[in-house]
């Protein structure tokens, strides 16, 4: 195998290396310092960039110190560009800047002093600049980076849709304050030139370049001559990057107010203060801070203002009228509500008030609000909500209101309008015959209505009514007593005539033997007059039916097919004695006989008779 | 009701009382509604109205009596509690210290609805014991049935009958008036030259305890006792 080539290649590619070697090996440095602008004002800032070409690693440069400028921050950035022409070697630069953000401290004509580098113990210097400086402020140069906003990097994009607030809306410009430009507290309002009654938006911010712990209090500005309303008032820090004269910082909002001033003229607003605590922990420190003060000036509302027209009703508005019914019964109420909802001092408006005619009493009004601001703008709603109780039937009209108020965008007076709303009143169904039926139901519904308060903070009188005299309670009236007793005594009665037909029915028992046994005594007297007659079975027919009767009388059981062993057990058993016993057996044995053609004797049929009366005799 | 007024009338006076208070001619308005209860046509509604006229007219006393004496017919509404809370806002007595606790049984009486009591009382009752006959005259295979129910209709009629009797009881001994004077003096005995005890003023609501002569013994909802001329309270 043979090697190829490698001694050679070797070797250019060694001087290619050393082709591109830095610059400053042959010590070719490039030192010069430069300003964005020859011209500026003490409280504007400028930028005052050292560039160093091809400065060695080890380098030393000293930037230029005066008393008559403040450096408000500084930063340093390196670059290395390589650049190939006509096929030579490559030229390699490492570029070196230093941007200082600086202030004058005083106007005329200054000079800024060269920066220096060191170099291998040589010292190099940059020439001096010199800035014109006057007093106040000039404004940011064209050709001033950054400005006080971040670069968009959606600038150039083409065809934004058009922000409805973007002429609303104005970003501050604050100036960094001579001493306190770590921390410093801003006041700023999104305009200084109104109407009187234009919304302007006061914004405190805390702009810091050190770590915020906290901030202990605020002490917001006098704002006489201001109505407020309160917009924004975070609960938390929240920072935000933003350039201050090339000069970035965190800006925290602490409130965000709406003014709205009451009066013309040129009002100005003091200075706001606020305790802020740096750092961390043991590390922080507590510092006081006061914000710049701010003026407006308010312009008075142009000639030509409709009648009824009030300094506060700027802005955007719609005016509407709603009503709870527009026919309704007499006594009951009806609900209007005045709406009047846009752009503005919600809180400070006052909707026109509404009338109508003497049949329709209208009770004074409660007013409510909705502020929803949006985009730093204050709008919303206001309600005004009226009961109207109408006094007698008929159509009535409440008429059309009107709210004139100045539009500050239009730059023109404006009215809002309601149409008339119409309301029928009816009697009540049926008239007073048709009053509901218990006080209960004759809940005044205007009673229901909240905040229906008279001018005295009493609650109207009630338009319906029950009529009814003046009642004793149930248990005084007549009847409740003897009702809740009755039924005591019905169960006592009938009890009694349970107890009374029992003995009753024990007793006619008894009766009944006796009259039976009268029955068979008188019957067997009518057989003592059979007798002495032809008729021997009557007599003995009759004897016999006397016999039974009186035993069933005794016995309290029909006797008619008793055997006479059973008959006799009977009788035993009702306690008769044996000669009763035998008596009665005796008796109809003869009957039997007398009747089939027997005992014919008159002295055989005396003989039963006795037997028969002597049974009978004494058995009670 | 009273056939004074017929009732078309009766809402005609009505009305124009309510017409009277509204332009603010209260001494009609008044007139009017007094009118009404004089001739048999009161009610909640009416009291109320006249409770309402006397607080417009700064007559506090009376107008405590006939808003107590609505809420007494009509039970509790929202109006009528708002008034008298504003009545009671514009009382001169503030009464201070430990309130006495009210008896059991007035506070039993003031939570339930008499009539309600009554009439239920009344029905369960009665219904019960015809349940009782009807127990007595079925065969006792189908006694079950109405001997529940009866016993159910026993046991609700029972302790109404214990709350009526609450009632009864209460609407018997306890007597609440209101102060009318402007100044009531209590004293310490019955008798006008007596030491005074305490001053209460119009609107006050107190308890009659007894009667002698032309005073009566009132009671301050936090136990002050003392004797009142007669006239100076009405009772509710």
């Amino acid at each position: 195998m043979r090697r190829t080539g490698s001694a050679r290649g070797a070797l250019l590619a060694v001087l290619a290396l050393l082709a591109t070697a830095p610059a400053w090996a042959n010590d070719d440095l490039d030192f010069y310092q430069t300003v964005d602008r020859q011209e500026v004002g003490s409280d504007d800032t400028f930028r005052l960039t050292v560039v160093v070409v091809d400065a060695p690693p080890n380098a030393q440069v000293q930037l230029p110190e005066s008393e008559d400028f403040e450096v408000l921050s500084s930063s340093r950035s390196s670059q290395r560009s390589i650049s190939l022409s006509g096929g030579g070697p490559a030229v390699i630069q490492d570029i070196t800047r230093y941007v200082l953000v600086m202030r004058a401290n005083r106007a005329g004509r200054l000079k800024i002093p060269p920066s220096q580098i060191t170099v291998r113990g040589k010292t190099y210097r940059t020439q001096p600049v010199e800035i014109s400086v006057r007093t106040g402020r000039l404004g940011s140069s064209a050709g001033q980076p950054g400005g006080s906003r971040l670069p968009d990097p959606f600038a150039s994009m083409p065809s934004q849709p058009p922000d409805p607030f973007a002429d609303e809306l104005e970003e501050d410009e604050p100036t960094i304050p001579r001493g306190d430009s770590d921390l410093f507290l801003r006041s700023s309002l999104d305009r200084d030139d109104v109407f009187v009654g234009e919304q302007v938006t006061l914004s405190l911010y805390i702009y810091s370049r050190v770590d915020l712990s906290s901030v202990d209090s605020v002490t917001m500005p006098k704002l006489e001559g201001f109505w407020t309303e309160e917009v924004e008032s975070p609960t938390q820090l929240s920072g935000e990057q933003r350039i201050v004269d090339g000069v970035p910082y965190r800006a925290y909002l602490l409130r965000r107010r709406a003014l709205f001033p009451v009066k013309p003229g040129t009002l100005s607003i003091t200075p706001a203060e606020a305790d802020i605590t740096t750092g961390f922990l043991f590390a922080g420190h507590r510092v006081h801070r006061v914000s710049n003060g701010l003026k407006v000036k308010v312009k008075p509302l142009p000639p030509g203002a409709p009648p009824g027209m009030s300094n506060a009703h700027v802005g955007s508005w719609r005016m509407s009228m709603e009503v709870s019914q527009t026919r309704v019964e007499l006594g009951q109420p009806v609900t209007v509500k005045v709406i009047l909802e846009g752009v503005g001092n919600v809180k400070n408006v006052t909707p026109p008030k509404l009338t109508g005619p003497a049949a329709l009493k209208i009770y004074d009004p409660t007013t409510t609000d909705k502020v929803t601001p949006q985009r730093n703008r204050v709008q919303g709603r206001r309600v005004v909500e009226y009961l109207v109780m109408p006094q007698r039937t008929g159509t009535f009209t409440l008429p059309a209101l009107e709210f004139p108020f100045f539009d500050p965008r239009a730059r023109a007076y404006d009215v809002a309008r309601t149409d008339p709303v119409t309301i029928t009143v009816e009697a009540g169904a049926g008239g007073v015959s048709a009053l509901p039926s218990s006080p209960s139901q004759m809940a005044d519904a205007a009673n229901e209505q909240k905040n229906v308060l008279t001018a005295g903070g009493l609650r109207p009188v009630r338009y319906q009514a029950r009529f009814e005299a003046p009642s004793e309670p149930p248990w005084k009236r007549g009847f409740f007593l003897p009702v809740v007793l009755a039924p005591l005594g019905l169960l006592l009665g009938v009890a009694l005539i349970g107890g009374v037909r029992g003995k009753l029915a024990t007793r006619s028992e008894a009766d009944r033997g006796r009259q039976q046994a009268k029955a068979a005594r008188r019957r067997l007297a009518e057989a003592e007059k059979l007798q002495g007659g032809s008729n021997v079975g009557a007599f003995y027919a009759e004897v016999e039916k006397a016999l039974h009767g009186f035993l069933e009388a005794r016995l309290g059981m029909p006797v008619g097919g008793l055997t006479r062993d059973v008959l006799t057990e009977r009788m035993t058993a009702a306690g008769a004695d044996a000669e009763r016993r035998s008596r009665v057996l005796f008796v109809l044995e003869a009957c039997d006989l007398g009747r089939y053609g027997g005992g014919g004797n008159p002295a055989e049929r005396q003989k039963v008779m006795d037997a028969a009366a002597a049974a009978m005799e004494g058995w009670a | 009701m009273s056939g004074y007024y017929t009732p078309e009338e009766a809402q005609d006076v009505f009305l124009k009382a309510n017409e009277a208070y509204a332009r603010e001619d209260y001494a009609a308005a008044q007139a009017g509604y007094e009118k009404l209860l004089s001739h048999g046509h009161g009610g909640p509604d009416v009291l109320y109205n006249l409770g309402t006229t006397h607080l417009a007219r700064g007559d506090l006393g009376r107008a405590v009596l006939a808003l107590e004496q609505a809420k007494k017919q009509g039970g509790r509404a929202p109006d009528l509690e708002a008034n008298l809370a504003v009545a009671r806002a514009r009382q001169v007595d503030k009464v201070v210290g430990a309130t006495a606790e009210e008896e059991f049984l007035p506070r039993v009486a003031a939570a339930t609805d008499g009539n309600v009591v009554a009439w239920t009382f009344l029905g369960t009752w009665v219904a019960a014991f015809a349940l009782v006959l009807l127990w007595r005259a079925l065969r006792p295979g189908r006694r079950t049935a109405v001997g529940i129910i009866t016993a159910l209709l026993f046991a609700v009629a029972v302790p109404s009958g214990l709350l009526l009797a609450t009632h009864a009881w209460v609407e018997e001994t306890v007597h609440e008036a209101v102060v009318l004077s402007p100044t009531l003096v209590a004293r310490e005995l019955p008798q006008p030259g007596a030491r005074s005890i305490f001053e209460v003023h119009a609107g006050l609501k107190v308890r009659l305890l007894e009667e002698t002569g032309r005073f009566v013994r009132i009671r301050l909802p936090n136990g002050l006792e003392g004797w009142a001329e007669r006239d100076g309270v009405a009772e509710i």
